[in-house]
């Protein structure tokens, strides 16, 4: 019987605590907009930092994209020799790519090449044979690691088959590509950082705003008989409102601006929809680390700037 | 009904609220505390409803003792006292009825019975055609009998009434103190804290005076002394 009465209690509670929040909302609705206006700014930010951390990444990509080394042999190296070196190689398990151009292929695209210039051309036509050995291009899965493997490749043992290899001139080019990037990652790392602090402090200092214009309110209902959970009960499901309604709002707008963006993108980077199809494939992680993330902190700020009007 | 034993309020070294207060006031009593200004009369009432703490001393309301009161236990004191204040403390942002409503829905009144209660109570207090008018759209004494039926609507055994009179007209007053005096004849102990001499000589009832946080005269059929 008095499970049934404590019961009905906490629905009548729970219901009267919705009921408030929503009256509070309503006959607060210029604090509310400001309130979810704040938040969604917010949320913005975050999501253009999102949106440059994606760019930052794709435009890394496309850099380490472009490098790769050389390997040239020699004209009179065997077939098993060239062989026994690409399993070597293929053996890396850095190595994500090698790609192998046949001597007949080498001087095809030499002549390709310098199709424009006669001097080369008619020196090739005298030589009369095709001076160009067979070549070797691997990509690695990070620019540090060429070194490593051109240093497995430097040993005497293969110094009669390999001629030469480009990465002792591209090798000053890739360490700075490699400092840029990291660099860059780090510098978009610190900006998030930034923006979530700037982010945390706005939203605690609006809520706290929020709550200090109502201490009157929440002081008298303390003085009639309200426990502090019936006083923090609206604004916990308030937070909980301005939450869904913050994230919803800013991922509508983020959506409608990629897809303004995204044709533009697509040119520079040759792939369609790109910030586009990473929010959508990233929806669940991206609205609820975000939603977690503004709730959390609405709830914590109320609750911290309510704790003081609640003493007594 | 309400029992103070040698109870101290000292704010700081040089600051005494309450100074060995002792005082006993019967069910169904009505009794005046008047004294000037910062002699320690809201601190009582504070006292009463534990807004604050008392220093030392034993504060009892119907056997209960409130001194060492728990946070977790205040409200249920609060929603057995009915409070009415100089300044109304209404919430702005609620109507009349939902500000009279508030002091039952903390309480976890049923819903039915919230609808019943309340135009009643307001209808006691002469604003029954106000429900939906919102504090700022009443008058000072209007708001005065909604902060009223709203200490009452739980029915509570004792009102405290800190300068109720203290923002209003004098036909304002007299309104409020007939309602008061109406409340008192139900059998509700009423403690009103005043200052206002018209008011305490004309209600003939028992009167404590205070002076520097001490009684300094205690009168059944009393008269303002100051």
């Amino acid at each position: 019987m008095v499970n049934i009465v404590y019961n009905n209690l906490m629905f009548s509670g729970f219901f009267r605590i919705v009921k408030f929040s929503f009256q509070e909302i309503v006959r607060n609705m210029s604090l509310s907009v400001m309130t979810v206006l704040i938040l969604i700014l917010m949320l913005l930010s975050i999501n253009t930092l999102m949106v440059v951390r994606v760019l930052t990444d794709e435009s890394i990509a496309a850099v380490k994209k472009q490098i790769d080394v050389s390997i040239y042999f020699n004209p009179e190296a065997t077939t098993d020799e060239i062989q026994e070196i690409r399993d070597y190689v293929n053996a890396f398990p850095e190595v994500e790519q090698e790609s192998f151009l046949t001597s007949d292929e080498v001087f095809v695209n030499f002549k390709k090449n310098y199709a424009d210039s006669t001097d080369v051309l008619s020196s090739l036509n005298e030589i009369g044979t095709n001076p160009l050995g067979p070549t070797l291009i691997i990509k690695t899965r990070d620019p540090k690691d060429y070194s490593k493997i051109i240093k497995a490749l430097s040993v005497p043992e293969y110094e009669n088959i390999i001629e030469a290899k480009t990465f002792g001139d591209t090798e000053t080019a890739i360490d700075r590509i490699h400092v840029i990037t990291t660099n860059v990652q780090k510098f978009t790392y610190f900006l998030t950082i930034l923006f979530a602090v700037i982010a945390f402090i706005i939203i605690f200092n609006t809520i706290r705003v929020a709550i200090y214009t109502q201490r009157t309110e929440i002081g008298i209902k303390r003085l009639v008989g309200a426990t502090s959970w019936f006083i923090r009960g609206p604004y916990m499901v308030e937070s909980l409102l301005f939450s869904i309604i913050s994230v919803g709002l800013s991922y509508v707008l983020v959506d409608f601006f990629l897809k303004f963006l995204d044709p533009y993108i697509s040119v520079i980077f040759d792939k369609s929809n790109l910030l586009s199809n990473y929010l959508s494939q990233n929806l669940v992680s991206i609205l609820g680390i975000e939603f977690g993330v503004v709730f959390l902190l609405t709830i914590v700020s109320s609750g911290l700037a309510m704790r003081r009007y609640l003493k007594t | 009904m309400i029992t103070l034993k040698s109870v101290t309020k000292k704010y700081s070294a040089d600051s005494m609220g309450l100074n060995g207060i002792d005082l006993h006031i019967e069910p169904g009593e009505f009794v005046s505390i008047v004294g000037q200004s910062g002699t320690g009369k809201t601190t009582m009432v504070k006292l009463l409803i534990a807004e604050e703490k008392a220093t030392s001393g034993v504060i009892e309301i119907g056997g209960w003792d409130i001194t060492r009161l728990s946070n977790s236990d205040i409200p249920l004191l609060r929603r057995q006292i009915g409070v009415i204040f100089q300044d109304f403390k209404l919430l702005p942002k609620k109507t009349v009825a939902e500000n009279v409503a508030f002091a039952l829905e903390v309480a976890g009144e049923k819903r039915a019975r919230i609808k019943q209660v309340v135009p009643r109570v307001l209808d006691i207090v002469g604003l029954s055609h106000k429900l939906n008018r919102y504090p700022t759209q009443l008058s000072g004494g209007e708001q005065q009998r909604v902060a009223m039926a709203r200490s009452l609507v739980h029915r509570p055994k004792i009102l405290l009434a800190d300068e109720p009179t203290g923002n209003l007209d004098s036909i304002n007053t007299q309104e409020i103190i007939d309602i008061l005096k109406k409340i008192n004849e139900f059998g509700t102990t009423i403690l009103l804290v005043t200052h206002n001499r018209e008011v305490v000589n004309q209600l003939k009832r028992r009167v404590v005076t205070l002076h520097d946080g001490r009684i300094i005269s205690d009168e059944d059929n009393g008269k303002y002394r100051l």
